[in-house]
């Protein structure tokens, strides 16, 4: 069996760890520049920034509002460490609670936020459509609608209500 | 000057006390000199409350830094319209606004004699415990003309935000819109005082309630395009807590004005209308509550006092007290009513109207509150920002506009369906074909495009309506076309006032969702003479100057701009350094025209040759002010014009027809 000489293992280890540095190097260089991709005109940057309250100053202009920037360079550092969205977001309610968002999450407490307009809505309409038949009086209506004609007195009202509208308008 | 307002102030408590007493005993022993007293009691309030006003006004004028209030909204270098515009920049002056608007809304209604009806002693009671309470608040804890301790050399200025024309009419306006609100609610509960449950408070009131409405309109939409041109973060509205308490009795006023023509022609509704008028004076006392009990973060907030907690206390009892008088008067409020003749009408699509404006309202109510009963009830702090009033809004504001176009071609009693389906077909056509042509060119975003689509179906509805009116009128008269569209609006005001408002609306809905879904943002470092593309935008940033106005350091931008490749001029986006104020300001420079803004803030800079832009391009932002604008015409024209109708000419009309 043929030995390798200790220069010659020493020469092609050394090759070796070389050649795996330049390569580990060349993906984090080929990383970086991949992730560094990410400005303050970026979608996936405005897609993070707009869910965040930034302790009340999201509506802010950006040129007077430090905490606002803080928050800008946070982000935007993070998306391009290669931090999702859903990870930034996490990290700041961790740190700060559900008052870290602008708008409430679909869990627990928050949820109750966005269901109650819908409730509200459904019990409301509920309330109009029972309200509306209880207005309406059935008997006109079904009489109207079965005969499809309008009775004699009827007739006469409405053209009542044409001539008073006809003077008023013209 | 410090004895003279202050004897206004108590003058005012004695004055508010002699006027509730006589006309309460007047009305007791039916006397009318004690009434006649009261009268001019009111009279006085308002001579007493204008001395006061016009006080603060001229030692905010002069300068008289002696005054807490003036030394704390006031400097010796501000502008004298921002002086007097301090007025109403904190607590006390805002609350000897609210006070001075109101003693002269007081004594608008007890001095026309012609108009003396048997309401008046009633709502001068209620109008004189409003009054009463701000006095009270105002000698015991937000006095306007309080001394300082040590007499500064200056003052410590005006927020440079509020140094804007904005600052001078929006105050002012919504606060003309939530004290005229006193004034129905007041008719509202004399009425029920005096048991007299038919629509006569409502006919009394139509103006008083359509100029609140107006003025609300008003203050929205200048805070709209205050916030726009002076906040720097290009928008309009934030869903700020206090943005939303000026909205909320928007909304309840906007369906109490439909609401009511079905009480004056049916005598329906009357619990509902009452509750209406009631719940938008409770909002209005709610919004100003908001902004001085500091419950609710916001950028509108006077900050810390106990003021909060006389304002819960005063709201608490004159919705308690409307309560207690409408439950006992719920008997007689039931009385009889003539009933809607079919589901298929406009009396039911004005119920659905009502509907969805208090759900509206409800949702904008619940989505401020929510955080505050989130942590009470669970311990838990979160937001309810832009992102959830936009989800939860954008459907309910959808089905309004959609019932806003389906409205007009319903007819009263009872709807034919086939010529509904009839006048509805062009209209219909216009708006599929106007989708049809947005996909065709390229636009994308679903819900913009159904949002849009709805307004034009809506805004074809109302054109289509005018036509067929005028038309009609030109066949009956062989008036000219103009000379009919005025004839035919003139004739009937109400009507075409309200079409000109909902087109208005239609307007503004377009701006809305298309600066909402169509907008775009760039921010960009540029050296000088570099240039950048934003859209169709090229602008090339040509120097970064300074110079001095007012004792302020501004620092501006030059930036030369072409649109799509022509020369558009040049724009000077500036960042102003205060002398009395630590924060610099932002003074946007915006170039609009009907289709789009460009909107550019000088962000920041390195050296004088490499600066940070934010430039943004906001489709239709313009229409949103020319929608106000339509508004506040048709309005106007509903205001002036038009008549109510008489439910009892409805009623005779009827009876005739049946014999």
């Amino acid at each position: 069996m043929r030995t390798i000489s200790r220069r010659k293992l020493i020469k092609y280890s050394s090759v070796l760890l070389v050649s795996f540095v330049f390569l580990q190097l060349g993906i984090n260089v080929n990383t970086i520049s991949a992730k560094s991709t990410y400005t303050y005109n970026s979608k996936e940057f405005h897609s993070v920034i707009n869910k965040l309250d930034m302790q009340g100053h999201a509506d802010h202009d950006i040129s007077t509002c430090t905490i606002k920037k803080v928050y800008y360079d946070e982000v935007l550092e993070a998306l391009n460490e290669g931090t999702s969205e859903k990870e930034i977001l996490q990290s700041y309610v961790d740190e700060y609670g559900q008052a870290a968002l602008r708008a409430p999450g679909t869990e627990g407490s928050g949820m109750i936020a966005w269901i109650m307009p819908v409730i509200g809505f459904i019990l409301g309409g509920i309330g109009v459509g029972y309200g509306i038949k209880k207005l309406t009086n059935k008997n006109a209506s079904t009489e109207t609608l079965l005969t499809n004609e309008l009775p004699e007195t009827e007739m006469k009202i409405i053209e009542q209500t044409f001539e008073e509208e006809r003077r008023r308008h013209f | 000057m410090y004895l003279i307002g202050n004897i206004a102030l108590i003058l005012g408590i004695v004055i508010s006390l002699y006027s509730l007493a006589a006309n309460i005993v007047g009305l007791k022993r039916k006397d009318r000199r004690w009434l006649e007293s009261a009268r001019g009691g009111i009279m006085s309030l308002a001579f007493v409350t204008s001395i006061a006003a016009f006080l603060l006004f001229y030692i905010l004028g002069t300068s008289q830094f002696q005054y807490q209030y003036v030394a704390a909204y006031t400097n010796s270098q501000l502008p004298l319209i921002y002086k007097l515009a301090a007025f109403w920049a904190g607590n006390a002056g805002s609350l000897l606004l609210w006070t001075f608007l109101l003693s002269i809304y007081a004594a608008i209604i007890v001095f026309n004699k012609k108009k003396q009806n048997s309401m008046i002693p009633y709502v001068s009671i209620i109008l004189l415990l409003n009054m009463l309470f701000f006095y009270i608040v105002m000698v015991f804890n937000a006095n306007p003309f309080e001394m300082t301790d040590t007499i500064p050399a200056d003052g410590k200025g005006l927020n440079p935000m509020l140094q804007n024309p904005g600052m001078v009419i929006h105050p002012l306006t919504l606060y003309m819109g939530y004290v005229g609100l006193a004034v129905p609610f007041a008719y509202a509960i004399a009425a029920l005082l005096m048991k007299k449950m038919d629509a006569q408070w409502i006919k009394l009131t139509r103006r008083w309630t359509l100029t609140a409405w107006l003025f609300l309109t008003l203050g929205n939409i200048i805070g709209g395009w205050w916030a726009y041109l002076e906040l720097g973060w290009g928008g309009y509205w934030a869903w700020d807590p206090v943005e939303n308490a000026s909205f909320l009795p928007w909304l309840t006023v906007s369906a109490f004005l439909h609401s009511v023509m079905i009480q004056e022609r049916k005598g329906m509704l009357r619990t509902w209308n009452l509750s209406l008028i009631i719940l938008s004076y409770i909002l209005s006392l709610f919004g100003t509550f908001l902004v001085r009990s500091g419950i609710l973060t916001s950028v509108h907030a006077f900050g810390d006092s106990n003021l909060g907690t006389y304002f819960l206390v005063f709201m608490a009892f004159m919705m308690l007290f409307a309560i207690y008088v409408v439950a006992t008067r719920y008997q007689l409020i039931k009385k009889e009513s003539k009933p809607i003749e079919a589901y298929f009408s406009k009396e039911s699509s004005f119920l659905l109207n009502n509907f969805i404006l208090v759900a509206a309202a409800f949702a904008v109510f619940w989505g401020t509150m929510y955080p505050l009963i989130s942590e009470t009830i669970t311990g838990t702090k979160v937001n309810v920002g832009a992102p959830y009033f936009n989800k939860v809004m954008a459907p309910i504001m959808l089905a309004l506009i959609l019932l806003m176009a389906i409205c007009p071609l319903i007819a009263w009693q009872k709807a034919v369906f086939d010529r509904f389906i009839k006048n509805m077909l062009a209209p219909l056509l216009t708006a599929i074909a106007f989708a049809i042509i947005l996909v065709a060119i390229g636009v994308k975003g679903l819900y913009a495009i159904i949002g849009l689509t709805v307004t034009v179906f809506m805004f074809a509805v109302h054109l289509t309506e005018f036509w067929r009116g005028i038309c009609a009128r030109r066949k009956a008269t062989k008036e000219g076309f103009l000379k009919a569209a005025i004839q035919l609006t003139r004739k009937n005001q109400r009507r075409y006032g309200g079409y000109i408002v909902h087109i208005g609306i239609a307007i503004i809905a377009v701006g809305v969702i298309s600066s909402q879904a169509y907008s775009q943002e760039v921010m960009k470092t540029v050296n000088k003479g570099e240039t950048f593309k934003v859209g169709h935008y090229d602008l090339t940033f040509k120097n970064l100057a300074e110079t001095n106005k007012n004792g302020n350091g501004i620092v501006y931008a030059n930036l030369d701009i072409t649109y799509k490749g022509k020369d558009d001029g040049s724009i000077k986006p500036e960042k102003i350094f205060y002398a009395t104020w630590p924060e610099p300001s932002t003074e946007v420079a915006i170039k609009s025209n009907w289709k789009e803004d460009l909107y550019v803030v000088l962000s920041s800079w390195e050296s004088k040759d490499k600066v940070t832009f934010v430039v943004k391009i906001n489709p239709f932002v313009s229409w949103i002010w020319a929608g106000g604008i339509i508004m506040l015409i048709g309005t106007a024209i509903a205001l002036l014009g038009g008549k109510t109708t008489s439910s009892l000419r409805v009623k005779s009309q009827q009876a005739g027809g049946q014999k």
